[in-house]
């Protein structure tokens, strides 16, 4: 169980600075909740990308502890109670944040492994 | 806003949230087309641990640890329930401990680090002059100190002041009260920084000669105000009498203040000083003040010391008298607070500080002792913890909560110990002591004991913590029972432990008895009088009463008279101080026969001497033949004799020699020897002293006016002394209102006080030492009951397979004396160390007395063996059958 969890906390950090900013742009389409996040990502993403449970909640309960998102319950078109997630002022300043340092990585590493 | 929501309430919105996001996942697989049951497993399984995912979320919130501490203190309360005698021990055991060391620590914080009644105390220092030796301070004449004021750049302030000659009455509404009065320069208030809480006060102006805005106003005391005045409100403006003398009220000062703090119990009042012809000189008339100053803000003390030094060079240098000179070389410069203790009390202080230290390390000592006992006995429930998936640090810190919530208790039972130990030491503490037992606790004492109480529990909790988490899982599980884990090597631990505690204790014990021995022996020196049977009154004289009058004729030889005449009374004496009394001091420095000589003096009436029965050496005592007209006479001590006796063998050379003239023409004789040795404090020889006839002192004399200031009034009788007291008060009162208010004494409670710090720190030792014997006792039978609890089974077999009973108990007695014998051995060294530290304190008796080291180990031993006894009865009791079944 203890090796489990570490497994989950590095799986976490591997991909934390991503994981917040795909997170982030979901929500820019328009609030979502937990499942419709997953879901969002894996379509958009061709069904490479499988989100943890593990790694999705945590992510999220951190970034409403940040405030760069919001969260009521509401319910769902298919008349399920959940908890919608909301992108606020402050996320989109760190989801634009995040957006450059991602592309400008993206760039170094690019040039370099090209060269 | 959720940040503020209950954690409960979050705690099951994260569940539903949870939950909500399943229903979704397996509604999505239904509508696929898989059945209700195949699209649970699926989403169940994509999901992974839920009960992980919800507390890796939940740590993000940041609350876990608060969660995590709630469910630690409430398993650690549900442990004591289940093992109340194990808790009480461990309790009962810390709480001797705290209790012990938050006493004497409330005393020392309250005698040592005191809070003044002033704002920013710790900026104020006193100023005295002394001579080079640096070994006695003077207060200081005007001159001086205003060049002082006038120089200095260290100083915000500077003020001064004087006590009042004589006792001083302060007419109230009803009585006349003994107040403490003192003379201040008028900015003496505003540089304590303390404002009247009535009036105005002393009106600020320059100290100076001439000075008189103030001239004529006094200023009260809160507590002379309510108990003279009744709080009247309108005081301010109110004419009192002041020793007779009109003063107009111009304020009554704060509850609480005090200036100076060591005088005037009953309250005090302040008038102001007006300088005059005495003050404008630098000769042997000058009047001499305490000079008060305050440090600007930011300078250090070692700076206005070394500014004052060379300040004082100049002035000394205006001296013109060369020995007065020598006697101003040096300024003194100390913090305010500094000055107020007694260095002797300190050092008692201290060193009790330090044995209620070692008690509490004896006490947690004994708890961990305690405790790892305990987390043997779990190991167990630790490996099941540890194999269910708990770290180490989780472990751990649950079991340093428990080591908390039972200091925490201990804390709160020792406090109680503490503050009524501290009520009982108080009453039966010498008065002259000074030392305040006053169980009034403050924010430094609360922040020492919760200091005390987690490191109390972290030393007594975090050891056996670490040890039982650093176990290894596996072989405690597999073995399982109570006889698993039972390594040689805690056991060694263990007993080692023990073996510290007794070596500790054994110091305490060591030091108990040297002061028990310096008691029994201080009471043993023969003190050259009798004391039993002496009652003693301390008389508070209303000199102002008598300033133009014959005291000796119109008080004291009347009061003597009607004394004698009281029924009972087998004879009435008055003397300036009783021996032993630290009442009164006067010194004389003359000339005689050519030499420098310097002198107690003392007055006495003639029955002095079979009240107290002093022997005569040579010559004769005063007698009722010696009259104001007769010849002057003086008697002199053994020390006197020997250090001025023309012929050092014979004191008889002594006889017929001019002390000094009580008047002009009337010289005073040595007619005697009188052997009154121990006169200042049993532990001491006494200094030369100068006694001379009461009846003979009168006014116009040189040393008529300090010396008919204090007067101690001797009674030999054989009534009881709770019957004599009330008429004895009655006659004094008769005699004069104020004289009421003197305080009695028995000449064997005089004695018994003079002991003093040596009787505090005895009767607190024998505390402390107790206690230790009892935690070291209580520590070794807790551990030799554990392992005879732990090697029932090997026990048994060792009897099935023939051993004798008789061998049995000797291996559990073995081990005990294994344990006390390093312990005494080590104490004794230890004992040893300390010696110096207790020796200041001994009379008698060194530090390394052999019987008291020996007398101490001896009586821990025997203790000790009997404590072990009772397991090793047990442990050749086994019954190897039931032994070897229980398994």
């Amino acid at each position: 169980m203890k090796r489990e969890r570490e497994v989950y906390r590095n799986r976490i950090e591997l991909l934390q600075g991503t994981l917040d900013m795909l997170v982030l742009k979901t929500l820019q389409w328009g609030p979502q909740h937990g499942y419709g996040i997953t879901q969002a990502l894996r379509t958009r993403s061709g069904e490479v990308l499988q989100v943890e449970t593990g790694s999705l909640y945590p992510a999220l309960h951190r970034m409403e502890r940040h405030k760069w998102i919001a969260a009521e319950w509401k319910v769902t078109e298919q008349n399920q109670r959940a908890r919608f997630y909301r992108i606020t002022a402050e996320g989109r300043r760190q989801l634009a944040n995040d957006r450059s340092r991602w592309d400008t990585m993206v760039a170094a590493i690019a040039s370099i492994l090209e060269a | 806003m959720i940040r503020w929501r209950g954690f409960g309430m979050r705690k099951r919105e994260l569940d539903e949230e949870i939950a909500s996001h399943l229903r979704m996942a397996i509604a999505d697989r239904v509508a696929r087309g898989a059945t209700e049951e195949e699209a649970r497993t699926a989403a169940e399984r994509e999901m992974g641990n839920l009960p992980l995912a919800k507390d890796v979320t939940r740590e993000t919130w940041g609350w876990v640890w608060l969660e995590r501490l709630g469910q630690d203190v409430r398993y650690a309360l549900r442990q004591m329930r289940r093992g109340p005698g194990f808790a009480a021990t461990a309790i009962g055991t810390l709480a001797l401990g705290i209790g012990a060391a938050a006493a004497m620590f409330t005393v020392v914080d309250h005698v040592l680090l005191r809070a003044l009644p002033y704002k920013d105390a710790g900026r104020l220092v006193q100023l005295q002059e002394g001579g080079r030796d640096a070994k006695t301070f003077f207060y200081t004449p005007w001159v001086d100190l205003a060049q002082w004021r006038e120089e200095n750049r260290s100083f915000e302030d500077m003020a001064f002041s004087t006590g009042m000659s004589g006792r001083t009455y302060l007419a109230g509404n009803s009585a006349a009260l003994l107040v403490g009065g003192t003379e201040v320069s008028p900015n003496l208030f505003a540089m304590l920084g303390v404002n009247a809480a009535l009036g105005r006060g002393l009106i600020a102006e320059p100290p100076g000669f001439g000075a008189v805005k103030n001239a004529g106003t006094i200023v009260l005391s809160d507590a002379v105000w309510r108990s003279a005045f009744g709080g009247d409100k309108n005081i301010v403006g109110r004419v009192v009498r002041l020793n007779d003398k009109p003063y107009t009220v111009a304020g009554v000062m704060p509850a609480g203040f005090r200036y100076p703090l060591d005088r005037g119990a009953n309250g005090q009042v302040w008038t102001a000083i007006e300088l005059g012809a005495k003050d404008q000189g630098r000769d042997y008339d000058s009047e001499h003040y305490e000079v008060m100053a305050r440090l600007r803000r930011g300078v250090k003390l070692e700076t206005a010391i070394a500014e004052m030094a060379t300040i004082q060079k100049r002035v000394a240098a205006q001296y013109q008298d060369a020995e007065l000179r020598d006697d101003h070389r040096v300024v003194q410069v100390e913090r305010y607070g500094d000055s107020l203790i007694d260095t002797n009390v300190k050092k008692a202080l201290l060193a009790l500080l330090a044995a209620a230290g070692v008690l509490w390390l004896i006490a947690s000592v004994n708890a961990t002792n305690l405790l790892l006992a305990r987390s043997m006995a779990r190991q167990r429930e630790i490996a099941m913890r540890g194999a269910l998936g708990a770290s180490r640090g989780r472990v751990m810190q649950q079991m340093i909560v428990e080591g908390l919530v039972l200091s925490g208790c201990a804390a709160v039972l020792g406090t109680g110990l503490a503050l009524s130990a501290i009520k009982l030491t108080g009453a039966v503490a010498p008065i002259h002591l000074n030392v305040d037992f006053s169980t009034h606790v403050d924010f430094t004492i609360l922040a020492g004991l919760c200091g005390l109480t987690l490191l109390s529990a972290v030393l007594s909790a975090a050891w056996p913590a670490l040890i039982a988490v650093r176990a290894p899982i596996e072989p405690a599980l597999k073995q399982g029972g109570q006889q698993a884990g039972s390594g040689r090597r805690h056991n060694r631990l263990r007993s080692g432990l023990v073996a510290v505690e007794v070596a500790m204790s054994l110091t305490l014990l060591v030091a108990c008895g040297l002061l028990l021995r310096t008691i029994y022996t201080l009471r043993h020196v023969p003190l050259g009088y009798r004391t039993d049977h002496i009652i003693v009154a301390n008389l508070s004289i209303p000199s102002y009463r008598y300033v133009n009058k014959n005291v000796t004729a119109t008080l004291y030889q009347p009061l003597l008279e009607r004394a004698q005449q009281l029924h009972g009374v087998q004879a009435a004496g008055l003397i300036s101080e009783v021996p032993l009394g630290q009442t009164f001091n006067i010194m004389l420095s003359l000339r005689m026969n050519g030499n420098n000589i310097v002198a107690a003096l003392k007055t006495a009436s003639p029955d002095i001497q079979p009240i107290f029965g002093f022997k005569m050496l040579a010559g004769r005592y005063f007698n009722h033949d010696d009259t104001p007209t007769s010849a002057g006479v003086a008697v002199v001590n053994p020390a006197f004799a020997r250090l001025y006796a023309p012929n050092k063998h014979d004191l008889n050379s002594l006889l017929g020699l001019t002390v000094w003239n009580l008047r002009k023409d009337t010289p005073a004789k040595i007619i005697g020897v009188l052997d009154n040795e121990r006169q200042k404090s049993v532990d001491q020889p006494s200094q030369p002293e100068v006694e001379v006839c009461l009846c003979q002192i009168t006014p116009g004399g040189s040393v008529y006016n300090p010396i008919t200031m204090a007067m101690d009034l001797a009674v030999r009788t054989q009534r009881p002394t709770a019957e004599m007291i009330p008429e004895l008060r009655d006659l004094l009162r008769q005699a004069s209102p104020e004289l009421a208010n003197s305080t009695f004494s028995t000449m064997d409670q005089i004695v018994e006080d003079s002991f003093g710090s040596q009787r505090l720190a005895a009767h607190l030792l024998e505390i402390f030492g107790g206690s230790a014997l009892l935690l070291c006792v209580a520590g070794l039978y807790g551990l030799l009951a554990y392992v005879v609890t732990q090697r029932t089974r090997e026990l048994g077999l060792r009897i099935a397979l023939g051993a004798q009973r008789g061998n049995l108990l000797w291996l559990v007695m073995r081990q005990a004396g294994a344990m006390l014998t390093l312990g005494v051995v080590v104490g004794l060294g230890l004992a040893w160390a300390s010696g110096k530290l207790v020796g200041g304190f001994l009379y008698g008796v060194k530090a390394h007395d052999g019987w008291t080291l020996a007398g101490a180990a001896v009586l821990l031993f025997l203790s000790g063996m009997l404590a072990a006894y009772l397991p090793a009865r047990r442990a050749a009791r086994v019954n190897p059958m039931e032994a070897l079944r229980s398994e």
